[in-house]
């Protein structure tokens, strides 16, 4: 039984999420019964791993029993579903910056979830967290300097062959440049940094200016 | 930390410990520190004009006794600093001024100034007097320097979109004028722009005069340093752009990046489409305008 499912529904793809809490919804999402396991339904209009994921982004980069550390986790409404994905045996680590949001996250998410580590804390600062040797590295913190943020979480916690995701959103770093164009130039600082870039998902028709970058290292 | 994972040893503490450390950050952020923010450029503020007042009057107190050194050293905080240290013309010398980041040349002119000084003698009592007033003004000042950190460092995470946007302490000031994150996170962008010049715009309001382009928003660097023509323009970008970081700040709490890289790009954009001075009729010029009503600007977003 996947901890995530995919079904069609009306011509569009639906992700549904393997709720690791059953009978909880964690931001009003729909709860379904499927081969005898409660599932959240995952709308990539709300989160954008959902969206890279609709956009052909390999499903098995986060998976069962995985290590994530998760930058800019918000009010966890993504992490929530990455919690899902990884299950039990897994681990989410979460980073969050602002007190308002990451009270949600803490409240909805980590307090419910035995496999979720929340940390407000700035990612420009990985010493105030840790994970040995994480199998991936999510980032969206919408900072015009992200790409290296994550450079630097990952060079501390992202193991060898590990995964980096990282959200670009491109009004974040540079405003007057074409999207794509950021999109290029962020990617090529991941390989300058010795990342293989696997994919580039661009996140339109569900988030405007948006791309997600899939590397390894 | 360690390689704990689900399910192993000792995860489950170590995962209730991150989950109360965050909420210990959480509940200290949630006490309101806006409100405290708000005192603190008030007292920011309110302290830099007692610096000024107490600096002046030792200044001029003690220029009847040293009036060239009072002319020579221009920043009252470094005068007050020798006038608390030294004390009396005659006890000024060469060493004590060292230190001070005076240049040799200006320490030789001060030993100089004091060999013909045109001032005269202060008594032991006025010249305690003076010297009291003197370090009153130094504490002032550290006290200052201290209000200003906290203001800085307390606006980052209280309200960090507004920071970014308008600068910390132009923030904060908005910020006292609305009376808290919360209220300033509800004002129009219009009324954002003029906070502060109130007293022009019920002058405008009364009389018919121009109404106030801007009132703190003009302590701006990039208000005040544009020519005359652009200020408005710019203020009320700054300001449409300040009222969606106060929201942000507000509801969503979070840092977006977005808003400061959006002003930068109109502001370029400004500068770029208004290089010129407008061509106004002479005859135009400075007659109030009957209407009070304010002319719509061309400036629209596209
Ligand atoms: C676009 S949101 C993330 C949304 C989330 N990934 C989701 O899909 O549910 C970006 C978040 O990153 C946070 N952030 C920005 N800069 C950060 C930093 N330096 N360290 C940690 N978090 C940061 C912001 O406070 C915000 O909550």
């Amino acid at each position: 039984m996947s901890s995530l499912l995919r079904e069609e529904r009306m011509g569009r793809t639906v992700l549904l999420t393997r709720n690791l809490s059953p009978g909880k919804k964690v931001y009003g999402e729909e709860l379904v019964l499927r081969q005898g396991a409660e599932y959240r339904v995952w709308d990539p209009f709300r989160s954008k791993l959902a969206a890279a994921i609709i956009k052909g982004m390999p499903a098995d980069v986060i998976r069962e029993g995985s290590k994530v550390l998760y930058l800019g986790a918000s009010t966890g409404t993504t992490a929530s579903h990455v919690s899902d994905l990884v299950g039990a045996g897994g681990l989410v680590v979460g980073v969050e910056f602002a007190p308002r949001v990451a009270r949600e996250f803490v409240e909805h998410v980590a307090r419910e979830r035995g496999n979720v580590l929340p940390f407000v804390a700035d990612a420009r600062d990985p010493s105030k967290y840790s994970v040995a040797a994480a199998d991936v590295v999510y980032c969206d913190i919408a900072q015009p300097d992200q790409t290296e943020i994550a450079l630097l979480n990952c060079e501390r916690m992202l193991r060898k062959g590990g995964a980096l995701l990282l959200v670009v959103k491109s009004q974040s770093i540079d405003v007057l440049k074409e999207p794509e164009r950021v999109y290029l130039e962020e990617k090529a600082k991941l390989e300058k940094a010795g990342f293989r870039v696997k994919g580039m998902y661009e996140l339109s028709p569900f988030e405007k200016h948006h791309a997600l970058i899939y590397a390894t290292r | 930390m360690d390689e704990s994972v689900p399910g192993s040893e000792g995860f489950e503490a170590l995962r209730q410990k991150s989950i109360a450390a965050a909420e210990a950050v959480i509940r200290e952020a949630s006490s309101r520190p806006d409100l405290h923010l708000v005192q603190a450029i008030q007292a920011l503020d309110d302290t830099d004009k007692y610096l000024n007042v107490t600096a002046t009057r030792a200044s001029e107190w003690y220029g009847l006794h040293f009036p060239e050194l009072t002319q020579m050293v221009q920043d009252n905080v470094a005068l007050c600093k020798i006038i608390s240290e030294v004390g009396a013309r005659e006890a000024v010398t060469a060493e004590n001024l060292g230190g001070r980041g005076f240049t040799e040349k200006k320490v030789q002119a001060v030993i100089e100034a004091r060999d013909r000084s045109k001032g005269g003698a202060i008594s032991e009592g006025d010249l305690g007097r003076v010297r009291a007033l003197a370090s009153l003004a130094i504490q002032l000042n550290v006290l200052r320097g201290g209000l200003n950190d906290y203001v800085e460092a307390q606006m980052k995470k209280v309200a960090p979109n507004v920071a970014e946007v308008a600068g910390a302490t132009i923030g904060a000031r908005l910020m006292a004028k609305a009376g808290g994150l919360d209220r300033l996170a509800v004002l129009p962008a219009s009324t954002i722009q003029i906070l502060g010049a109130e007293k022009a715009l019920f002058r405008s309001l009364r009389t018919g005069a121009k109404p106030p382009k801007h009132g703190i928003l003009f302590q701006h660097q990039a208000v005040h340093t544009a020519p005359k023509w652009q200020r408005g323009k710019i203020a009320r970008t700054l300001a449409n752009k300040i009222a969606i970081a106060a929201r942000v700040d507000y509801y969503r709490g979070s840092e977006d990046a977005s808003i400061k890289a959006g002003l930068d790009k109109r502001l370029e954009s400004i500068k770029e489409r208004y290089k010129e001075p407008p061509k106004r009729k002479p005859e135009q010029r400075d007659r109030p305008r009957r209407d009070a009503r304010p002319k719509r600007d061309k400036f629209r977003r596209r």
